[in-house]
This record gives C-alpha cells, structure tokens and sequence, in this order.
C-alpha cells in the first residue's frame, strides 16, 4: 500500500547495535498513525489487517537489511502492495519437519542453511517481542481511558 | 652433497605434485607455545631456516641440514643417500618423540588446524613409502622429502594434532619393524653412513648419530628420550601415553567442518534457549518444538493485538501532530483529521525530528530540547495529560514559564484521550498554550 511505504523511512543506519525499542515504537506509532487517518472506521476487519501489516513493516525496517529475515518481510510487503497475494499455509508440525516448520514460520527461512536459520530465528523472535510489548503497552494505555 | 642436494629439491618437487594438501602446507607461523620455543632455542644456526614454516622446503636449509650431519665425512656417491636414509629413519624416531611431546604439550590443547592434521596425515603417508624404499635400494626423493619437513612442520606448526600422527605410524611401522629388526636394522644403520660406522662398531653408533641430530633437530632424539622429555618437560606437562585418537576426532576435513557446524549450532541454540521461556529443555527436538511454538504465539499475538486495537483505535492518537491540536480550539480537531493551522509547524518539526532520530537519536534529542520538547514514555504522557485535564491540576503541569492558569485550563481542557494513549512526543502544557498563540 502507498500508506504503508510512505509510512516506513530508510532503514536502521545501526545495525550493529540491534533493534531499537525506540525506534520501533516511534515507527509503528507514526504508520498507526497514518493507518487511522487512511481507513474509513467502518472496515475494522480491514484496518485490521493494515495495523498488522504497519507491525510488520516497522519491526522490519528496526531491523534493518542485514537481516535476513526483515529483507523477506519487506519483500513479502512490497509485493502484496502490488497484488493480493495469499499467505502462506502453515502445516502442523510433525516429528519429521520440525525444521522445515521452523523455516515456514520465520520469514525467508526457506532459503538459509539450518544454522543460519536458528541465528535468524533468534533476532525474529526477539524483534517480534519487542513489538508485541510495545503494541500491549499501547493497547494497555488506551484502554485505562476508553470506555 | 650436490647430488643429494638435488636430489632433495627433486623429491620436494614430486611430494609438491603429489600433494593435494600442498598450500596448507604453509601454515600459520604464528603459534608460539612453549614447545615451539624450545624446539626453536635448541637448534642450531642452521636450523631456523628449517624451522621457519614459509620454506620447510627449501632445498638450501635441507642442504644445510645434511652438512651438519656430513661435516666432516669424505664425500661420497653413496654418502648423501645415506645419510638420508638413515636421518630418515632418526628423522622419523625424532618425530614420534616429537609429536609425543606435543601430545603432551596439546594434549587437552585446542582446535587442532586442519591444514596441520592433513599435513601430519600427509607426512605419515610419507613415512611408509619412506620405509619401503629404504630396505631395498636409496630412497626415492618422495620418501625423503616426505620426511624432512616432518619434525620441521611439527615444530613450527606447535599446535598440530598428534594424537593422529602418532597412532598411525605407530601401528603401522612398529610390524614393519619388528621383523627385520636385527637384518633390516643393520641394514639401515649400514645404509646409515658407511663412514660413520667404520668408526665405531656396534649399535651404539646409531643412537649417537641421531643424538647429533636430536642436538640439532631439537631437545629429542633417539636416544635421550628420556632425558629429552625430562629437558623438555619444562614445556610440557607429564602426560604420556595418550596417543589413542579419540573418538570422534577424526582428521578427516569432513569431519572436522562436521564438527565446527555442529558447535555453531549448538550455540545458536544456546542462544534461543535464552531467548524462549520454557526453554530448559535438553532434548533438541523438544526445544526446536518450544522454538517453533514461542514463534507462532508471537505472531498470534501481533495479530490479535492489532485487531483488538480497534476498540481503542478512538482512543488513540498516535502522534505529535494529533496532539498538538490540544491548542486553544483544537478540541473540534482532536481526534482524527490534524488539520490546522497551528499544526504545520509542528508535523514540520516531527518530520525533521524524524529525520534527525534515523541518523542521531543525541542530536534529535538536542534539538527537542531546544524547541522545549521532550520525549517521554506513553504512560507517563497518559499520567500527565490526565492530570492536565483535571482543571484543578492545572498548576500542576510542569511547565519552566509559569503559565497563566486560563490558557493552561484551556489546554487541559482538550479531551485527555487525544493525548492519552500513544503520544511519543509531549509538549509541555505551557509550551502547547503558548507556543500556537501567534
């Protein structure tokens, strides 16, 4: 979506000092931001949806292009902007594919060795927690006010 | 001497071709254990050459070599063979007290280079054409050569493995010993240097010929292997007979890449057990199974926090441009659309502030202040623009001008929740009430 790339500047100059919560928060923020002024209040589903792809984006762009797996994130995002991809399906796993579940869950995965995977899954996951506090944490804010 | 000199450059010619491993053969140089010094300290002036791992091959330092042993003998066809022959055979005994001592040295030691253990390998695969060779007829250059720059590039190289370099010839050479002890033996030891044994009869002879060279190769020889150990004991601590490969630790470069991957891997694992809750598990499929199941809750998470939002998505108003509309009359303009007059100067410092933030959060930070903004975390903005709104807390607000308590009350006066959830920047309230009245 236009929003969204609009919403998203250059990626973190500082990759070597890992993501930043601060960063992150002040992303997201400004594409919720632009998300809430784009979307018509009707389609919750929709904005949804938008809110989520904003998390992802953002959480992306904190982290930066060395990252594998933001680089897939952002790729995901960008061709979805120009048609209406389906995401992928996620098999259970089983006792054979437990790596291949690993690679399907993460971003980009399916193209990386299994070591290089578990470095990836690594920062994901941490990256993925951040931004899940930072939305609790908003979620938390707005709600001691809404009714 | 010319001839067993070119010999030598021959046979380093060859072993080079042969050899698949040639470039690692110039290893790292840099490994300055104790041994290493000790091999370095008690070699001759002639040896450093030889000791140095650029040039184990080099057909100077190895003509050096057999002058040290030759000085003195009339030269002769047979001689420099010979002579080879029997360093050969001292050069190899020197090398297994060598690589034993190293064992000793290394023995619990580290990562053994790949390059080194191969050529060790490569040397012992030397060794036993060498052997062959020598009980029929004058060793072939290969054979020569292989063994040469053995207790070379076990000196130099200090950290090889010699737990592999020493179980093989030992099982390998030790039958082949046996049998011809006395004939084979007398063979070599004739082979040794007619001139050396014409001097003195007997046995003895071919310990003190390899105790020349244990002088000049290093602290080892042959024959003072004890009194070599104890000299050297100084370097390496008292651990013998540990020349079993252990298990597992093969020289195979497969196996050693093998390995390497493996202890990668076990550290990124490491890394996310830190990383998942639950994660002291110590089956790896179970902890790839909390692995993949912390992820999936994660993104679970992501997506019903942002459906949820929906709800308070009235409530929220993200940022500095909404908030800004606190201002005297922006109680219409609160929520949603930022338009205003009073706004534009400030989306305009957002976007800069922005900008400064990607390259420089210090200098974003200075210039905040230097506007009289400042960041502060979403709750204590709730907590602030909550007790703003509060009339009677109107004296409250942090403000360094003392605002006039109208324009304050008129401030606050704005519906809290346009400021309440998600404002990453904050005004100050006198900021806000003074600052849009132009």
């Amino acid at each position: 979506m236009d929003s969204k790339s609009s919403a998203c500047s250059s990626p973190n100059p500082n990759p070597t000092l890992g993501p930043s919560k601060l960063m992150l928060a002040f992303r997201f923020l400004r594409a919720l931001s632009l998300v809430r002024r784009t979307t018509p209040a009707s389609s919750r589903t929709c904005r949804g949806r938008r809110i989520e792809r904003a998390a992802y984006a953002s959480m992306a762009y904190t982290a930066g292009a060395s990252r594998a797996w933001s680089r897939a994130v952002l790729r995901r995002l960008h061709h979805r902007a120009r048609r209406r991809a389906v995401a992928p399906r996620r098999l259970s796993t089983t006792a054979g594919n437990r790596a291949e579940a690993l690679r399907r869950l993460v971003p980009g995965g399916g193209g990386m060795d299994y070591c290089t995977l578990l470095e990836e899954t690594a920062d994901y996951i941490k990256c993925l927690s951040m931004q899940v506090e930072l939305m609790q944490g908003i979620v938390d804010s707005a709600s001691s006010y809404g009714p | 001497m010319q001839h067993g000199s070119r010999e030598v450059r021959g046979g380093m010619a060859a072993s080079a071709l042969h050899d698949d491993h040639g470039p690692q053969q110039i290893q790292n140089p840099g490994l300055h254990d104790d041994f290493f010094d000790q091999m370095l300290s008690g070699l001759p002036s002639a040896w450093p050459d030889l000791g140095n791992p650029k040039s184990p091959w080099d057909a100077s330092a190895a003509q050096k070599l057999f002058r040290i042993d030759l000085a003195g003998k009339p030269p002769d066809e047979s001689q420099p063979e010979a002579a080879t022959e029997g360093l050969r055979y001292a050069s190899y005994d020197e090398a297994t007290m060598l690589a034993s001592r190293l064992s000793q040295s290394q023995g619990s030691g580290g990562s053994s280079p790949t390059g080194e253990a191969m050529m060790l390998q490569l040397n012992n695969h030397h060794i036993l054409p060498a052997v062959g060779l020598s009980r029929t007829a004058v060793g072939g250059g290969v054979g020569e050569s292989g063994l040469l720059p053995l207790p070379l590039t076990l000196g130099s190289c200090g950290a090889a493995d010699p737990r592999i370099i020493v179980e093989t010839p030992r099982d390998e050479m030790d039958p082949p010993f046996e049998s011809p002890d006395h004939n084979g033996g007398e063979e070599l030891y004739n082979g040794l240097g007619g001139s050396i044994r014409a001097a003195q009869p007997g046995t003895g002879q071919h310990f003190h010929h390899p105790q020349n060279y244990g002088g000049a190769a290093a602290p080892a020889g042959v024959g003072q292997g004890p009194a070599a150990s104890a000299s050297s004991g100084g370097g390496t601590p008292p651990q013998k007979q540990k020349v079993r490969a252990r298990r597992g630790q093969a020289t195979d470069p497969h196996s050693i890449a093998e390995r390497l991957r493996r202890e990668r891997i076990a550290e990124r694992m490491k890394a996310l057990q830190e990383l998942v809750p639950n994660g002291n598990k110590t089956d790896k499929a179970s902890m790839l199974d909390e692995i993949i199941d912390y992820v999936k809750f994660l993104q679970l998470q992501v997506k019903v926090l942002s459906m949820s939002r929906l709800g308070g998505a009235a409530a929220v108003a993200p940022l500095v441009a909404d908030v800004s509309t606190e201002g005297p009359g922006g109680r219409a303009g609160a929520n949603g659309a930022a338009a205003g007059g009073n706004n534009d100067s400030l989306r305009a410092t957002e976007h800069r502030v922005a900008k400064m933030m990607e390259e420089d959060m210090g200098s974003a930070m200075q210039y905040l202040q230097g506007k009289g903004l400042c960041l502060m975390p979403i709750s204590l903005a709730s907590a602030i623009s909550s007790a703003a709104c509060r009339p009677s807390a109107g004296g409250l607000v942090p403000a360094p001008p003392a605002p006039p308590t109208s324009a304050a009350a008129a401030a606050a006066e704005s519906p809290a929740a346009s400021s309440s959830a998600s404002a990453l920047t904050v005004q100050s309230a006198a900021a806000d009430a003074t600052a849009p009245k132009r």
